[in-house]
């Protein structure tokens, strides 16, 4: 056998603290080794090149290179051995930066141990196998999770690929959140005019397949062959009968909050759904409906003149067929009511910035006037930051929008009404989209007031809201009567993000929302391959920037679909059924499901497309009957045993 | 039509081709310096992770150098387009690199050799570091070829050099070429992706910082080249020849200033002035390290967290951000407001950090704007829908990256991919159309 050794500089991150040259030295020492070297960036080409070179005039088998973490250039490297002629697993990467000289100061210490993770690794290359990478074909079609303008706009651009779409979206309605926004920063282009098109082209589009009201409840499968389930909640109503005529929402007799006005307004347990709908019908809310919930009631039924009403619909579910997915979940606002210091729930002319929102649409439930309880605001108050940037309710984070969307709620009501005194209170101006400092600077010469400082409490005195703030600028802490308080609450994980991480395997990051691949590399990508994320389920964003991650997205997934065929990793599962028992207890363990019992012979069988190489099975087996490849018992001892019996020499 | 081009090779430009030549379409990727990269390239560490740059880049840019979909035009510019989505002639013109690409080690024998080596200021480290006139800009340049700078080469502006040029003798590969001549490449292609990335402010334009005039100012990017490892100073932070003490950052150095005609947030300062911060205070314990700040905005994913750390390892944050900076006897001086307490202060600095914004490209973007793609009163490149940013309005032509506006890297890779989404389907449109 013969060995190459390469210790990577990687420019000071390594070489600061691991005396490179020595570890390289040491390494020549070692059984086998022929060749050792160190160089500045192993990955960079001539690096790259440098092995391939070393493989070919050296006759090297087998390789280390002690550099950073696998997770960062294990696939790198594997191609350089491929490219210098040797199998892509006679290779072995010593971690000597995260697991090194990022955690050491001590520059002695460090090297030592360097050399010890180059010994083990050393020690286990001997007993690698040469493995072979798998191709898998792939179904050239696509499944998008969530109908807001992300998911839309992924599916519209696959589908004007060629590749046919599936949008699953749990409201009755395409939109999302922007379909109750009326005017968009910093351009004050109404939202209804960038999303109606968006919409029509999805609903006309042949490829797109639109199922709404519906949940995705299982998926299966691995990149390039997925098949979910999707359960579609029925309505209730015949969609080919129902005129949406209104008759059954007059009819019916039971009143609730409604989530259109974000609660502002009541509504019934029959609803229309403002068009475009698809399908075009009224909707009845089962988890509301008397009919359902208590005595039977059948006033809607009665009503209808078209007999359209159908109790006895049931849940019917489809199977769907995609090479890949992406997720577009969105997100939900925050609720102040978690904020007990405002009195949201106690005051009720202290709302929400998407509340104002509905206020101000000429659509909406006062038809623009901006009126609560018959009164007209004279002074209205708006409160940043509230549910970000704030520890007390686990929020690090700054949510990206709520900046602009309160400077362009100010502007409007201060155009419409321009006798409204407006103050703002907030911490930093975030105004950094595009043409939003511009924005931000002609609303402050609009007369009005930002104070940075927050607030710390709202209360009622006199019948009016008083808000007590603290003026940064001044040093002094304020109180101020105003009649309108604005909260402009931040985003949050949606509800179900918890079902959707587990059907689809996701991670999510410490601020909940679910987690890219890599931040800079592979921003719209997941730790499974052939899943993608897009919009605010990755975390907040404004409407441009949600747009640039869903077409990112359906690029992503473009990639398999347009290539037709994707490859499996060869580091999967295997049984030695000599010795496998057909016990079953490593099924349980394996959150992929990529493991089956044979029944008929009583032995457990790898689905290697789907095996993701965790390793858990193998040490479930309680006769070690399934192994993972190239991290078998004798491979890994050879590493520990180098590790410890040897202390690596140092 | 299977067929695409990309304009600039910056970390957008490589993203977007990467897609694409992965998806199985022919990438032409036309960049005007000597190696791919970009601005990405230079710098040091990325926030908030503060991984290597290198380290993110590198394999991208060695993945763009071999990609067999791949047909990389390096030291070279877009002359003319013509025609429509679907169908565009292109003429890419390829300036004389004097240096065979196909013979040519990247061995370094001829930069050792040139007589020029080390009195040259090398544009890639900002000019901090020296090379010759043969050299390549950074170790890890893709392709890893050496370049002929005709302005300051002997045998090329001068006729003569020694008795034969050095280079030429040292080089076994015998890959000097002198007689190299500008070419033009014609080629076919189904849709355009715009990523020209974006300038750096010019800081002298604020002439109340003394940047040009005071050794002790330097801008953001030159602090990146100081932390870098294999920067000019090996990742020593030295500052007029020595290590400084006293450092002070001023925020919004060319952006949100009316006065430069600047209005915009240039959207990265913030954050690339705590990664500095932290960097510089990592480096020189001892510093006294203090930020100047009209808003901080740390908006990005863990963005506000590592603002919080950066408070945390004792650098201080003023707002108000400095007013002036200048010379009293023989030391530096910064005076500025803190507008927290109300009051004004004068301060010794020995080293002063300008977060100098970014700005449209001031040069070779005649062709795009020929082209009819329109730019916005910030002078980025802009489409008819502010709220799909790598639309241009011209069928089959996408943006992507810096040139429609300042971001952030993660912010730029994904435009990146979004523009080879749409420039995906119109050369799919086109392929399955019969055009293919």
């Amino acid at each position: 056998m013969r060995i190459g050794v390469y210790v990577c500089h990687c420019g000071t991150n390594i070489a600061a603290t691991v005396d490179v040259a020595a570890v390289r030295d040491y390494a020549k020492t070692l059984p086998d080794v022929v060749h050792a070297r160190d160089y500045q960036y192993m990955c960079s080409d001539p690096g790259q090149e440098m092995v391939r070179e070393d493989i070919i005039e050296y006759h090297l088998d087998r390789v280390v290179i002690a550099a950073c973490s696998p997770r960062m250039h294990e696939g790198t490297f594997r191609k350089v051995m491929e490219k210098g002629g040797i199998n892509a697993y006679f290779f072995e990467e010593a971690n000597i930066r995260e697991q090194c000289s990022w955690v050491h100061s001590d520059r002695e210490v460090a090297t030592g141990k360097a050399k010890e993770l180059v010994a083990a690794a050393v020690s286990r290359v001997h007993l690698q196998e040469a493995l072979q990478e798998k191709e898998a074909s792939v179904i050239p079609a696509a499944l998008v999770i969530g109908g807001g303008i992300a998911g839309m706009t992924a599916a519209k651009d696959l589908a004007e690929s060629g590749f046919r779409v599936t949008l699953v979206e749990r409201k009755p309605a395409l939109g999302g959140h922007v379909a109750k926004w009326t005017t968009t920063f910093p351009h004050m282009m109404e939202a209804q005019e960038f999303l109606t098109p968006l919409r029509e082209k999805v609903t006309a589009h042949p490829l797109i397949d639109v199922m709404t009201h519906a949940d995705l409840v299982d998926l299966q499968g691995f990149v390039g062959n997925y098949e979910a389930r999707v359960r579609i909640n029925p309505v209730f109503v015949d969609g080919d009968a129902c005129t949406r005529c209104g008759k059954c929402v007059e009819a019916c007799p039971v009143n609730l909050p409604d989530e259109e006005t974000w609660f502002l307004t009541q509504r019934k347990a029959v609803v229309l759904p403002p068009p475009p709908l698809y399908p075009d019908t009224a909707v009845i809310d089962a988890e509301h409906c008397r009919h359902f919930t208590e005595d039977a009631c059948h006033a809607c039924a009665d009503a209808c003149p078209e007999q359209a009403i159908r109790f006895d619909n049931a849940v019917a579910e489809k199977t769907v067929t995609a090479g890949a997915v992406i997720v577009a979940t969105g997100y939900e606002l925050f609720d102040p009511v978690r904020k007990p210091e405002l009195n949201y729930d106690k005051i009720p002319t202290v709302i929400t910035g998407p509340q104002l929102e509905r206020l101000l649409d000429k659509n909406g439930p006062t038809n623009g006037e901006l009126v609560l309880d018959g009164r007209r605001p004279e002074k209205i108050t708006f409160i940043h930051c509230v549910g970000s940037r704030d520890e007390t309710v686990g929020n690090l984070y700054c949510s990206r929008v709520c900046c602009m969307f309160t400077a362009k709620q100010a502007r409007v009501v201060r155009e419409r009404y321009p006798d409204t005194r407006i103050r703002v209170c907030y911490m930093d101006m975030r105004t950094f989209c595009r043409g939003c400092e511009e924005f931000y600077n002609d609303v402050q010469h609009m007369g009005i007031y930002y104070t940075r400082g927050m607030v710390s409490e709202v209360f009622l005195r006199n019948g009016h809201p008083v808000v007590r703030f603290e003026d940064t600028f001044l040093g002094e802490v304020m109180e101020e009567e105003t009649d309108w308080v604005v909260l402009a609450v931040g985003m949050e994980p949606p509800e179900g993000s918890d079902e959707i991480q587990n059907l689809l395997k996701l991670s999510r990051s410490a601020d909940g929302f679910f987690l890219e691949a890599h931040p800079k590399l592979r921003p719209v990508d997941t730790d499974t391959d052939g899943i993608f994320l897009a919009g605010c389920c990755q975390g907040p964003r404004d409407i441009a920037d949600t747009v640039s991650s869903a077409h990112a997205a359906a690029s992503r997934a473009a990639i398999p679909l347009f290539a037709g065929k994707v490859a499996i990793d060869p580091i999967v599962a295997e049984v030695d059924t000599e010795v496998c028992a057909g016990c079953a207890l490593c099924e349980e363990v394996c959150v992929y499901g990529a493991l089956k019992l044979d029944e008929r012979l009583k032995k457990m069988t790898v689905n290697e497309a789907v095996c993701k190489g965790c390793g858990a099975c193998s040490a479930t087996c309680p006769s070690s009957a399934i192994k993972l490849k190239n991290f078998k018992n004798n491979q890994l001892l050879a590493q520990i045993d180098a590790l410890c019996v040897k202390g690596g020499g140092a | 039509m299977k067929e695409v081009l990309v304009i600039g090779a910056g970390i957008a430009g490589i993203q977007a081709s990467l897609d694409m030549a992965d998806a199985g379409f022919t990438v032409h990727l036309v960049e005007k310096e000597a190696t791919v990269g970009g601005h990405m390239a230079q710098t040091d560490k990325v926030f908030p992770t503060l991984d290597c740059s290198s380290c993110i880049l590198t394999p991208k840019m060695v993945s763009v150098g071999q990609h067999p979909n791949i047909r990389l035009y390096t030291l070279s510019e877009v002359g003319k387009i013509e025609g429509e989505a679907g169908n565009f002639t292109i003429e890419v013109i390829r300036h004389p690199r004097y240096v065979d690409e196909s013979k040519c080690t990247g061995c370094g024998a001829c930069a050792e050799a040139c007589v020029m080596k080390g009195r040259i200021k090398n544009a890639f480290d900002m000019g901090i570091g020296k090379r010759g006139a043969v050299y390549i800009p950074f170790p890890q340049a893709v392709p890893l070829k050496y370049t002929i700078d005709p302005e300051t080469c002997l045998t090329l502006s001068r006729g003569k050099c020694k008795k034969g040029p050095p280079c030429k003798l040292a080089c076994a590969a015998e890959a000097i070429n002198f007689e190299d001549t500008e070419k033009t490449v014609t080629l076919r292609v189904g849709a355009i992706v715009i990523a020209t990335g974006y300038d750096p402010f010019d800081p002298k334009l604020k002439p109340e910082y003394g940047y040009g005039k005071y050794p002790e100012v330097l801008t953001a990017l030159e602090v990146e080249r100081l932390c870098s490892a294999s920067g000019p100073t090996l990742g020593e932070i030295i500052v007029n020849g020595k290590k400084p003490t006293k450092v002070f950052f001023i925020h919004c150095v060319g952006s949100r200033d009316h006065t430069v005609d600047n209005l915009y947030c240039s959207r990265v300062c913030c954050m690339f002035t705590a990664k500095q911060a932290h960097l510089v205070k990592d480096k020189v314990p001892d510093a006294k390290v203090t930020v100047t700040y009209i808003d901080i905005r740390a908006f990005g994913k863990g963005y506000e967290e590592f603002y919080n750390r950066v408070q945390s390892e004792g650098i201080i944050y003023r707002r108000g951000v400095i007013s002036e900076v200048f010379k009293k006897g023989d030391k530096l001086f910064v005076r500025g407001e803190d507008t927290l307490l109300g009051e004004t202060y004068e301060e010794v600095a020995d080293m002063v950090v300008l977060a100098a914004g970014l700005v449209q490209r001031k040069e070779g973007l005649e062709i795009i704007r020929k082209l009819g793609v329109q730019t916005g009163e910030d002078r980025f490149f802009t489409g008819p829908s502010p709220l799909d940013p790598v639309e241009t309005g011209l069928p089959g032509i996408f943006l992507a990256g810096c040139c429609v506006g300042p971001k952030d890297i993660p912010d730029t890779v994904v435009q990146a991919s979004g523009a080879a989404s749409r420039a995906m389907s119109v050369l799919a449109a086109a392929t399955s159309g019969g055009n293919g």
